[in-house]
């Protein structure tokens, strides 16, 4: 970041598969780097409308859903400093069905649209979920046949990859931020997500004892190093 | 979504017999069929919470759910049941309609 040009912001797109993926998993650098002047478009693949949290008690059935999680996930945007949300309407639980070429070519043409210098994805193999599994691997195939490779990182949970050999990796390719200072918009994101997060009793803790369950640090794959840094390089 | 009156969902539930109906039917964590077109001919609700629920469908075939807890019948005249665990999360869904779901 600090090679910024002065003029044209910088850009990041993060292509995730369901509402909350992008405040629960690394909501803390989504909101750093707006602040830091990137401008951030978000795709969700789905409006996570087969959900299985209907509030507690429930106040959503499966119809209301989508358009209760899709509010959330705009107010989240808002709190992070997400200033675009694209949806691509693909229904929930579905997208690794969806085709491929079709998906992979959707995201190609934002690649171009968007001329990102951060990519964000789910790892296709390590993405937790098959929805996730399929984004990421959609949003990757996209990635290399526009030769962005370079520009492209996969989130990861918590604080897994502080021992990347763990995984098969090095800390050559892992990316740690630090994101302390933006924990407090990260927990305003968490709960805007009110009927994901509403069963979670430690999210509705005063501010300092919810604070305290987060990590300081997210963690981000490099999909291709390109030449041996500093181990744990702490920026995109 | 309120809690489910048997006597009062199962009337409201027998609404659709005679009719051809939309169905939206889920076990949230392994399987949902949705816009299935049926002829419903019969609909029962039993139990004493959770309930049960079966249909059965015109020529032949049943459609049988149980663990629901609640009912409502929502502004476009669509019932949806759904059966919740003590902390929200939704275990099963039923949901009947005239119109096709929202893909």
């Amino acid at each position: 970041m600090n090679e910024q040009q002065q003029g044209e912001a910088r850009k990041l797109l993060a292509v995730f598969a369901h509402p909350d993926d992008e405040s629960f998993i690394c909501g803390g650098t989504l909101a750093k780097y707006a602040a830091e002047g990137y401008e951030i478009t978000l795709v969700s693949a789905t409006r996570g409308e087969m959900g299985r949290r209907m509030g507690n008690p429930p106040y959503l059935n499966r119809e209301t859903m989508a358009d209760a999680r899709e509010r959330e996930l705009r107010e989240a945007c808002d709190i992070l400093g997400i200033g675009r949300l694209i949806l691509f309407g693909i229904r929930d639980k579905t997208v690794e069905f969806a085709d491929e070429e079709q998906l992979t070519a959707r995201i190609e043409s934002l690649l171009g649209e968007i001329d990102p210098d951060v990519v964000l994805t789910f790892h296709e193999i390590m993405g937790g979920h098959p929805d996730h599994c399929a984004i990421g691997k959609a949003t990757t195939a996209a990635c290399r046949r526009a030769e962005r490779t370079a520009s492209l990182y996969y989130i990861t949970f918590g604080d897994a990859m502080s021992r990347p050999e763990r995984y098969g990796y090095t800390r050559h390719d892992i990316v740690k931020i630090d994101v302390s200072a933006y924990l407090k918009a990260k927990l305003a994101a968490f709960r805007a997500h009110r009927c994901q997060t509403e069963m979670d009793e430690w999210v509705w803790l005063p501010d300092r004892e919810a604070l305290s369950r987060f990590g300081k640090h997210e963690y981000f794959i490099h999909a291709d190093p390109v030449a041996p840094t500093v181990a744990f390089r702490d920026a995109f | 979504m309120i809690p489910i009156d048997r006597q009062h969902t199962e009337a409201e539930l027998r609404k659709f017999v005679g009719a051809e109906v939309y169905v939206h039917s889920e076990a949230t964590s392994f399987v949902f069929v949705r816009n299935f077109k049926v002829k419903v001919t019969e609909a029962h609700v039993k139990g004493e919470g959770p309930y049960r629920v079966a249909l059965r469908f015109e020529d032949r075939g049943w459609l049988r759910m149980e663990a629901l807890t609640h009912a409502e019948v929502d502004g476009s005249g669509r019932l949806l049941l759904a059966g919740y665990d003590d902390r929200g999360r939704m275990n099963v869904a039923l949901h009947l309609g005239k119109e096709p779901f929202a893909e």
